[in-house]
Parts: C-alpha cells; sequence; structure tokens
C-alpha cells in the first residue's frame, strides 16, 4: 500500500510540475511579447529624444533667436532675478544675489 | 555395459541444468502486477520529465545566443547632466554586391542609375568587373533600401552596422573621442570607456552641461580672431566635488565627419596640454605659506629687491613699479615674483615641492579619459624653489591647475575630477588647514575687485568672482619663445566657493582695435590692449564666459546668496 501512495504521489507531482511548467511558458511567451513591445517603444522614445535634443540645442536655439525672435530674447542678468520661497504659506520673494555695490 | 551407465549419468546432469533454467525463468514472473505497471509508469514519466527540463534548457540557450549576438551590434549612448543626449547609437544598413553572383550584369547596372542617379555608373561597371565584392552604399536611407532589395539580384547583399550619432557635433569632440569600424573606442571617453558602453543598459551620464559647454565654446571661438591665438582651453569644475561641467578645447572637430587627426594642434588643451603657467603658481605659494604657519595674510616683506640672481640667472619682477615693502597678500594681489620667492624660501625645500604634490600637481593625473599629459619632472633646488614659487619652470596641465585651485578654495578638501555622473558621494578628506582657504579667498577676490589687482575686467557684478592671473613664456625644444600663455583660474562666488573656471588662450597676440570696458564702476572704456598679459587677455574672456553662463549656474547649479 505503501508504495502505491509512494508511487501515486510521485505520479501526481510530476503531473503538477509539467502543468506549472505549461503555464509558466505561457507567461514568458506574455513578458516576451511585452518586452519587445517596451524596447520598439524605448527606441521610438530614444529617436523622438535624439530630434528633440537636436532641434532644441542651443545652437539652433539661437538660430531660431537671430531669424525669430531677435530682440525679443534677451540674456537675463544675475541681479533682475528673484528667489521665491514658501514659508507658512506665504510667498516670500528675494533677490537671488545682491548688487556688488550694495555690498561695498 | 560400464559405458552405458556413464551416459546415463550424463542425461541425469543435463535434466538437472535444464530444471535449473526453467526456474529462473520463474523468478521474472514473481513481481507484483501492480508494482510492475507502476514502475512502467513512472519509467515514462521520468522520460516525459528529461524531456521537459531538455526543452526548458533548450530555451534559455536561445535567450543567451540571442543576447551575445545582440552585444556585438551594442554600444550604449552617452548623454550629458540633463539626459540630453551626446551620442545616439543607431543602426544602419550598408549595401554591398559581390559581382561573381551578378545574375543580369546590364539590368543590374540600369536599375542602380535610376535608384541612385548621383552615382557614377562607369565607377560602378569598373568595380564589378574587378569580380570582387565592393559596397555600393553605406548607410543607404529606408526607401533606397526597399528600392534596392526589390530587384531580387541575390549578388546584392545587406549588412546592417552600427552608427553612432553626435548631435552636437563639434561640442564635446575631445570629451568623446572615436570608435572604429569594429565597434571599439579609440579615443576620449569611448575608449577609457569601452567595456562598459559594450554592457551597460542605461546611457552612460556625464556631469557636463551642454548649454554651458555651447556657451563657454561660443565666447571661445568668438575670441579666437580678436586675440589670433592659436587655441584654446576652458575647464569649469564644481570646487567641492571636482564635476567638471564643461570642458572645452580649441581648435576641436565634428565626430560626425569621422576624420584622422594627425595635426598636434587638435590636441586636448585641457587635459594632454602640458604648460608653464605662470603667476597662477603664486596662488599655491601663498596657501603653502598659510598651511605652513610661516606667513599670515598681512605678514610684511620689507626691502624686496627688483631682481635676484640665481646661478647666474636674473629672476626681475614684471613691473619695475613693484613697491619694495608688500604684505603677503599685497604680494599675490600685485603679483610679486620677488615676493613669491621670500615666501617660497620661508616654507623650505622640504616642504613647498611636497605641498605642490599633495595638490596634484606634479604628477600624470588619473582622469576619466587617458588623453591626459605629464607635468615635466626635475630636480627640485633652491634655483628651482625660486622659480617654480612664481610658476616659472615648472609645468603642469589645466585640468590639475583645476584641481589645485579647488582645493585651496574648498576648505582644504582633497577633490577628483571626473567626467562620470555618481550617484554616492565620496567622503571629503581634509588634506589643507582649515585655516588655509578663509585666508586666501579674500585676497582672490581682491585680485578682481581691487585696482591694485590684475583681474579688474572679470569683475562681473553678482558674482563675486576672485582669481589668479598667469602670464608664461611658451618654451619651445627647451628655450623661452617670445610666443606667450596667458591663463586666467577664477573661482566663485568667493564667499562660498562652488566653481573654477580655467581659462587658457595659447599664443594670443595682442589686438589694438578691441574695446575694453572698465568694471571699476567709472564707465571707462579702453580701446587695444596695453600689454599682452592675462589681464588683458584671458581674464576679459572669462569675464564675458561667467557673464554669459552665469544664470544658469545660478538658477540649475548654485544657490546664490
Amino acid at each position: 500500500m505503501k508504495k502505491i501512495v509512494l508511487v501515486i504521489s510521485i505520479f501526481v507531482l510530476i503531473l503538477i510540475t509539467s502543468l506549472i511548467k505549461n503555464s509558466t511558458k505561457k507567461i514568458e511567451d506574455k513578458l516576451f511579447v511585452i518586452n519587445e513591445n517596451i524596447r520598439l517603444l524605448k527606441s521610438e522614445l530614444g529617436d523622438v529624444l535624439l530630434e528633440y535634443n537636436y532641434l532644441s540645442s542651443p545652437e539652433k536655439l539661437l538660430q531660431h533667436q537671430t531669424n525669430y525672435f531677435e530682440n525679443d530674447l534677451v540674456q537675463m542678468n544675475i541681479i533682475k532675478m528673484k528667489k521665491i520661497t514658501l514659508d507658512n504659506n506665504d510667498l516670500i520673494i528675494t533677490d537671488l544675489t545682491k548688487n556688488q555695490k550694495d555690498n561695498e | 555395459m560400464n559405458k552405458r551407465n556413464n551416459e546415463n549419468i550424463v542425461l541425469e546432469e543435463y535434466e538437472i541444468e535444464f530444471s535449473y533454467k526453467k526456474s529462473k525463468s520463474n523468478l521474472n514472473i514473481q513481481f507484483n502486477r501492480i508494482a510492475f505497471i507502476f514502475f512502467i509508469i513512472f519509467i515514462i514519466s521520468i522520460i516525459y520529465t528529461i524531456q521537459l527540463l531538455h526543452l526548458g534548457s533548450l530555451n534559455l540557450d536561445n535567450k543567451t545566443q540571442t543576447i551575445s549576438s545582440n552585444k556585438i551590434n551594442y554600444r550604449a549612448d552617452i548623454v550629458d547632466n540633463n539626459g540630453n543626449y551626446l551620442v545616439k547609437t543607431v543602426s544602419t544598413i550598408d549595401i554591398g554586391i559581390n559581382p561573381v553572383e551578378i545574375i543580369n550584369k546590364k539590368h543590374l547596372l540600369v536599375m542602380i542609375s535610376y535608384i541612385f542617379p548621383n552615382k557614377d555608373i562607369r565607377e560602378i561597371k569598373k568595380k564589378i568587373d574587378k569580380k570582387k565584392f565592393f559596397y555600393l552604399e553605406k548607410n543607404i536611407k529606408p526607401e533606397h533600401y526597399k528600392e534596392v532589395m526589390l530587384l531580387g539580384d541575390k549578388s546584392i547583399k545587406s549588412s546592417e552596422r552600427l552608427t553612432r550619432l553626435y548631435p552636437q557635433k563639434n561640442l564635446f569632440s575631445h570629451i568623446i573621442g572615436q570608435i572604429d569600424d569594429d565597434n571599439t573606442g579609440i579615443s576620449g571617453i569611448e575608449k577609457s570607456f569601452d567595456d562598459e558602453l559594450k554592457i551597460i543598459k542605461e546611457p552612460l551620464k556625464l556631469t557636463v552641461d551642454t548649454d554651458i559647454q555651447f556657451l563657454i565654446r561660443e565666447e571661445l571661438v568668438r575670441f579666437q580672431p580678436i586675440f589670433q591665438n592659436k587655441g584654446s582651453a576652458a575647464i569649469l569644475m564644481d570646487v567641492n566635488n571636482g564635476n567638471i561641467l564643461s570642458m572645452v578645447s580649441l581648435p576641436d572637430f565634428d565626430l560626425n565627419k569621422r576624420k584622422d587627426i594627425n595635426d598636434v594642434n587638435y590636441i586636448n588643451r585641457a587635459t594632454k596640454g602640458v604648460y608653464e603657467l605662470g603667476s597662477v603658481f603664486k596662488t599655491f605659494t601663498i596657501a603653502a605659506g598659510l598651511n605652513e604657519g610661516v606667513i599670515e595674510p598681512e605678514t610684511e616683506f620689507k626691502d624686496l629687491p627688483k631682481s635676484l640672481k640665481c646661478a647666474k640667472r636674473p629672476i626681475r619682477e614684471y613691473d619695475d613699479k613693484m613697491p619694495t615693502d608688500l604684505t603677503a597678500s599685497q604680494i599675490l594681489i600685485q603679483s610679486g615674483n620677488i615676493g613669491a620667492v621670500r615666501i617660497a624660501q620661508r616654507v623650505g625645500l622640504e616642504k613647498f615641492p611636497s605641498f605642490l604634490e599633495s595638490l596634484g600637481l606634479m604628477n600624470k593625473i588619473k582622469f576619466d579619459i587617458e588623453e591626459v599629459g605629464k607635468p615635466i619632472s626635475f630636480r627640485w633646488g633652491k634655483c628651482r624653489l625660486a622659480t617654480a614659487s612664481f610658476g616659472h619652470g615648472i609645468t603642469t596641465t589645466p585640468l590639475q591647475l583645476a584641481k589645485g585651485y579647488s582645493i585651496v578654495t574648498n576648505g582644504g578638501y582633497d577633490i577628483t575630477p571626473t567626467l562620470i555622473k555618481k550617484n554616492s558621494l565620496n567622503k571629503k578628506k581634509r588634506i589643507l588647514n582649515n585655516q588655509v582657504s578663509k585666508k586666501l579667498n579674500p585676497i582672490l577676490r581682491k585680485i578682481v575687485s581691487s585696482k591694485d589687482g590684475t583681474a579688474n575686467f572679470a569683475n562681473i557684478n553678482g558674482y563675486e568672482i576672485g582669481g589668479k592671473t598667469g602670464t608664461a613664456q611658451k618654451s619651445v625644444n627647451g628655450v623661452y619663445s617670445n610666443f606667450k600663455v596667458n591663463t586666467f583660474a577664477a573661482v566663485f562666488p568667493m564667499s562660498k566657493p562652488k566653481f573654477v573656471l580655467i581659462v587658457l588662450l595659447d599664443e594670443p597676440k595682442a589686438n589694438k582695435e578691441y574695446i575694453y570696458y572698465f568694471k571699476d564702476g567709472s564707465g571707462w572704456k579702453h580701446k587695444g590692449n596695453w600689454r599682452n598679459t592675462a589681464g588683458w587677455t584671458s581674464v576679459e574672456v572669462a569675464g564675458k564666459i561667467i557673464e554669459k553662463i552665469g544664470p544658469i549656474l545660478a538658477t540649475k547649479y548654485m544657490e546664490v546668496k
């Protein structure tokens, strides 16, 4: 009787293993398809980013400035820059840097 | 009769043997029938399991095969500090023809001339006649690829190739470097990180900033015809962690064109160029004096002579109007040579060289690219100590100069210049007395802010710039020439140093037409430079650079008080 139980249990375990293996193979296939899709999307994103980097490169932006904006885009003076901080729901605006002449 | 009896005995023996065999066959049918059936099933199951395992292992093998085959055609991208592409890998297709396999030569030539109207068909015909494989079109356009493959000629061979695109063209040529046709780096980051780039899945992130790099390069390019310099270099580095935000060396080259460059003028001046940098070394002399406790900023040096002689060679002040009584800080502000010699003599022949070594100025530096220069070694003596105190007879690279200035101004902490963005911060190790920076930084600020200083053109409002100028005669084959190397080492903001900017102009000339605007609040302007010194050349360039990059640095990289 013991032998029968042992053999049956081994047989059942083998059956279960093969069933699990089968189901994991299906999951693996799904994962493979998803990974491939992600890879393609990443590749597309990379190409789009490359295009964006090229079109928004400093060289291109300066070309656009001279062609279309001329005096509309001017370099910011650090003295005119302000810093905004939130303190107890109050907005505090301070100078980013102090004028050298004020310090002297 | 006896014989017969014997025969009978033999027969009996035979019978015994026969009965034995019979009993053996009886053993086979002694198995329990059910156990036997299960045993068979068990064997079948084992075979089935082995088969399953075998299939599983086969799949794994296939995966590894695809990964390894991908690796041959793989090279990771390189991005800047903000994630902008500096290098992007794309796969391209090359089309070649194997003349031996051509089906119809005339038809093929007609179709090629139709698809590629700009190609010289005679040349292609000549190549076909040579009966050797040749490339018809490298990096073919997708529409042309389709048309060519639809010809259906089996002599047409396509091969996929890895191509590196450099969207920033010249901007990072000396940093990035190049690869060869076999996907092997041959210079710059491409060479020193060759193995990593073939393995890592994410792009390699650098510390450089494309916008800042562009603005610095633009200024260097703009000033090249003004001062007619042979070349120039600039390094912008974080003094607290050694991260290099920008490193430019001119002339540079477009990486997309993949040229073999043999002209020495194209070397990376920022890292490979080894120069005598002149008075920028006086900062280290003062720092050594402060570190060893032999001077204070107010220490007075009286009756300083106008010239000294060492080994029958004179050491003079660059300006005859140099006062004879100077404090240590005035020696640095007014760039006194004799005063610097006196300070170095106080530090001594044992401690001064080891101080310079601790700043990483004397030996070849370990860096992220292999194109690094080695300072010329020499034997220390009394005369060498004297000349090295004001930056003559001692060489180093602009990269090492940036490192030295970082250490003496950041509180005395050692840093390692790097181009690679690291997630973890290295532990800071203090190598200088903590008072050195506190005492030295206000002096460096005065060199830029006071009228006595030599770098007033860099006194840009809002940045608290400090620094030191250095004008040195260039040595050609061991003999000093009339050519100069003008350097300005700027640190800002001096109240809490964050950045060091080195600007080096190689062989600049005086310009009589350029208009200078004084930054002392007088509103004066002056046409033409009086002297071909760093104060009139490199300082002006550095000032313009900081004016341009300052707003980006202030908003992206630092918090200005």
